[in-house]
């Protein structure tokens, strides 16, 4: 494919692969996963480049095409299973100052979030982002009545975690 | 403070924690191939156009003579002729479907256009499946309306055997493939749905159940 295509593609990608990042974060739980989504997503990202119009903002764009990875083309690899998770080396490293509630609160928080199913992920993901309703219910492709609706039963029940 | 505010103050803050991605370990990895479900589902049905397309070439040539002796070749060929007309069509329904994914549309919609290039494929089968049965119920019936030419045909040396027996015997074997035919259909199809289509049906319902 062609080179300037390519390295245009490169350029813009590293700036706002922190995009990407955060929703490997909301998807998996370990480093292996995080990577191996990650790469997935930036296949697809390539795939999609050439038709990329520049009509809408990149970074919206990534959004799109990292929740769609994330949720529906992704496959699951078996080399994640064997290794440790987030939450236990977060655990660990905070486990020095277990006066520290927010920190905990946090831990709970990630962890409920894990918990969640995949297009409840991507609402709490995109309100984690301060996406507006309207982008929300574009990008999932649900109405924007029903975005709101499920978004505030999501918020409930992660508060019920913390304060059961 | 609430618990939300928190986490979101704390997701934000996040950012400088990844480990940045050089030029070079990006330009690695848009060079790797996809292993994603599309590329999966593509394959795959590619393979089944193909098997179920071919197995119509695995006639052996003995069958075909048998036919000949009950004066059906000219059943056959037509019914193949539709058969590659239909088997075109199919095809040509699954590229335009599976041309049409596209990993920008909205989730919900990708997820339909995946569902639907799927579906193409199994009516493909379906379809196949049902003209395999018409197809052999038909032949059946016109072989056993002729006894005495299938006893020709099943034993020609003339063994001395009872023709009675001799049915019960044809009827059975071809029973028995029929069900281990139709055995083999449900575990490919269990593999195929239980590895790639369930979490994507799983979800999928859950958006149609949110917009009802």
């Amino acid at each position: 494919m062609n080179k300037d295509l390519e390295h245009k593609f490169i350029s813009e990608f590293q700036e706002h692969q922190n995009i990407i990042h955060k929703v490997c974060r909301i998807y998996t739980s370990n480093q292996d996963a995080h990577n191996d989504l990650f790469q997935e997503i930036t296949i697809q990202l390539w795939k999609a480049y050439p038709k990329f119009r520049g009509d809408s903002k990149i970074s919206t764009w990534m959004y799109r095409i990292g929740l769609n990875t994330a949720i529906t083309l992704y496959r699951k690899s078996k080399r994640s299973i064997v290794t440790q998770d987030f939450d236990s080396v977060l655990h660990r490293i905070k486990s020095t100052d277990y006066d520290n509630t927010e920190e905990e609160q946090l831990k709970l928080m990630y962890k409920a979030i894990h918990q969640l199913s995949d297009i409840d992920k991507a609402l709490i993901f995109l309100y984690l982002e301060d996406k507006n309703y309207k982008e929300i219910s574009n990008t999932i492709g649900i109405s924007e009545v029903n975005a709101r609706v499920k978004m505030n039963r999501i918020k409930t029940r992660l508060r019920t975690i913390l304060n059961p | 403070m609430d618990e939300l505010d928190l986490l979101k103050k704390d997701w934000k803050k996040q950012g400088d924690s990844f480990q940045k991605l050089s030029y070079d370990d990006i330009y690695k990895m848009i060079h790797k191939k996809s292993s994603s479900i599309v590329r999966w589902i593509f394959i795959i049905c590619i393979g089944e156009l193909i098997f179920w397309g071919l197995l119509n070439l695995a006639i052996p040539e003995k069958y075909l003579e048998i036919y000949e002796k009950f004066n059906l070749r000219t059943f056959i060929n037509a019914t193949q002729v539709l058969h590659y007309i239909v088997i075109f069509v199919f095809v040509y329904l699954f590229y335009k479907n599976h041309k049409a994914i596209s990993v920008i549309d909205s989730t919900s919609l990708l997820m339909k256009k995946i569902i639907n290039t799927r579906k193409t494929v199994n009516y493909y089968v379906y379809y196949n499946i049902i003209v395999y049965i018409i197809l052999s119920f038909i032949l059946n019936i016109i072989m056993f309306s002729k006894p005495e030419i299938l006893i020709e045909v099943f034993n020609p040396d003339q063994i001395k055997i009872d023709s009675d027996k001799l049915y019960n015997i044809i009827l059975i074997v071809q029973i028995v493939v029929f069900f281990i035919m139709c055995g083999f259909l449900w575990l490919y199809y269990r593999i195929i749905y239980g590895i790639l289509l369930k979490r994507l049906n799983k979800n999928y319902k859950e958006l149609e159940s949110l917009d009802l």
